[in-house]
């Protein structure tokens, strides 16, 4: 089986994301919204609950877990200098509250989100980017402008930056807007081989003399 | 002659810059060895990229991830060396410098344990360990930044006599816990024995050996070779998102300790973060990698 590589514009609409499979590549163009903050999320979810607006709009958009430096020119612009995911998995808690309530369509990061994740994924048509961890220089390359940047206040890889890029990737679609996801897969690979795995660990152990008393 | 702090404070700045804009030899070597192997299209494609990324970041001086980690410095100190200064303030200066003048700039890492509060610098920064050598008169130098993704999954559990198959199943277990969290294909570091902080210190150095050397007691290399084998089943692969390729390499170190047997598992991530360099007492600075 050959691997299918797409070319999307982003941001994403429900029907392309329901086109995407696991495993197919993807090669995004257009605006992506990015972060790195575990306290951005918590933020995000009171913002949702009215505590302040939004730092800019994210409904039907994109959320990636991918850090950002962004630096602040004297004209009061900003620029990014790079990017790079962080693991998704420490949003977990956060993360289906955040696709539902924003009806999100593509999220990512590296190291994937859990099953309550893939579940509110399927409700709003939405896919799980797997960016490549050590991708900086490549993924920085795709950098085209900074379109804006929300929470100014938070640190720099905290802050909500929606990016305009072109040719970022190719990045691995992790878990499709089906339920599928390749994380899944490989535990229960992991746990369904574990048996034959331990028993070969076990036969091919040399003996070595020793005194255990 | 005697070694002086400002040749420290250079050459630990410098290794830090270094780490972070290129992976070594061996790394590279066991990607592109990993890529003919594994059975996934995925996984292979993966590994391609991962190669292509760490040649571009060394080609364009650019960072390979935007995780800079926090620094760490494990030093070997010759007997015979000297200072003319003091050493673990010069490393500490190396680090500011590095963080005034590098570009990019770095992001804000180092983080109070208690208060999360973040930044360039904090209580403790660089950690840094220090081993003496008996009849050497140079300093050795190795830095292994250390970043969220696998450091966040290390762990350690105290044993009362355990046989190996104990010991090997808690690594197995570590990996699989881990999972796709780590950035795989990742270097795992094993320690076994000692005391509780001896075997976490075993299994960081584990993590540094060169890619493909074993441990010299045939018993030793007989665990590492099958734990790598046993672990490149599970099916995790690079990013995790499927393969053969899960570890680059199984270190295991051990030292005796009580029958209270403490097992150590670290973990280093694909792009193996690791630069080293010897300094002598008359300053010559060797770049070993």
């Amino acid at each position: 089986m050959s691997i299918r590589t797409h070319r999307m514009h982003f941001p994403l609409s429900a029907d392309d994301a329901r086109s995407l499979r696991a495993g197919d590549q993807l090669i995004l163009d257009g605006e992506i919204v990015v972060t790195a903050g575990l306290p951005t999320h918590q933020r995000l979810l009171k913002a949702l609950g009215g505590a302040e607006p939004l730092p800019l709009q994210l409904h039907g958009g994109c959320l990636f877990h991918i850090g950002s430096y962004s630096q602040e020119a004297a004209d009061g612009s900003f620029q990014v200098l790079y990017i790079n995911p962080t693991t998704s998995t420490r949003f977990n808690p956060y993360m289906p509250a955040l696709i539902r309530q924003l009806g999100l369509h593509a999220v990512g990061g590296k190291g994937g989100l859990d099953a309550a994740s893939v579940e509110a994924m399927k409700e709003t048509g939405c896919v799980y980017l797997s960016f490549l961890g050590g991708g900086c220089t490549l993924l920085s390359q795709a950098l085209r402008g900074v379109l804006e940047i929300g929470w100014p206040d938070m640190l720099t890889h905290y802050r909500v930056v929606r990016l305009k890029v072109e040719g970022l990737g190719p990045v691995t679609v992790a878990i499709d807007a089906h339920g599928n996801s390749c994380y899944a897969d490989a535990q229960a690979q992991a746990s369904a081989s574990m048996d034959a795995i331990l028993s070969e660990l076990d036969a091919g152990r040399a003996e070595f003399c020793g005194n255990r008393s | 002659m005697s070694i002086q702090p400002e040749t420290v404070r250079r050459v630990t700045a410098k290794l830090y810059d270094r780490s972070l804009r290129g992976i070594p030899s061996d790394t590279r070597s066991a990607l592109l060895a990993l890529e003919t192997i594994d059975r996934s299209e995925t996984a292979r494609h993966t590994l391609r990229i991962m190669v292509e990324s760490a040649d571009a970041a060394a080609r364009d001086s650019h960072f390979i991830c935007s995780d800079a980690g926090v620094p760490v410095f494990f030093v070997r100190v010759g007997t015979q060396a000297r200072f003319a200064g003091d050493v673990r303030r010069a490393i500490t200066d190396g680090f500011a410098d590095l963080v005034g003048n590098i570009q990019p700039p770095l992001l804000p890492h180092v983080t109070h344990p208690l208060t999360l509060e973040r930044g360039h610098a904090g209580k403790g920064m660089p950690l840094t360990t220090f081993d003496l050598v008996d009849g050497s008169d140079c300093v050795d130098i190795t830095c292994s930044p250390k970043a969220l993704g696998s450091g966040r999954w290390e762990a350690l559990e105290i044993f009362s006599f355990p046989d190996r198959a104990t010991i090997e199943r808690y690594v197995i277990e570590t990996v699989c816990k881990a999972g796709s969290q780590p950035c795989p294909p990742v270097v795992i570091g094993v320690g076994v024995g000692g005391s509780f902080d001896y075997a976490a210190k075993m299994a960081k150095e584990a993590t540094l050996r060169p890619i493909g050397e074993r441990h010299a007691e045939p018993l030793v290399a007989d665990m590492e070779r099958r734990l790598a084998a046993a672990i490149n089943k599970t099916g995790f692969g690079p990013m995790g998102t499927g393969g053969d390729s899960t570890a680059l390499s199984v270190n295991v170190n051990y030292c005796a300790g009580h029958g209270f047997t403490p097992v150590a598992v670290a973990f280093n991530c694909w792009i193996n973060r690791r630069t080293r360099a010897r300094i002598y007492n008359d300053n010559r600075v060797e770049i070993v990698e």
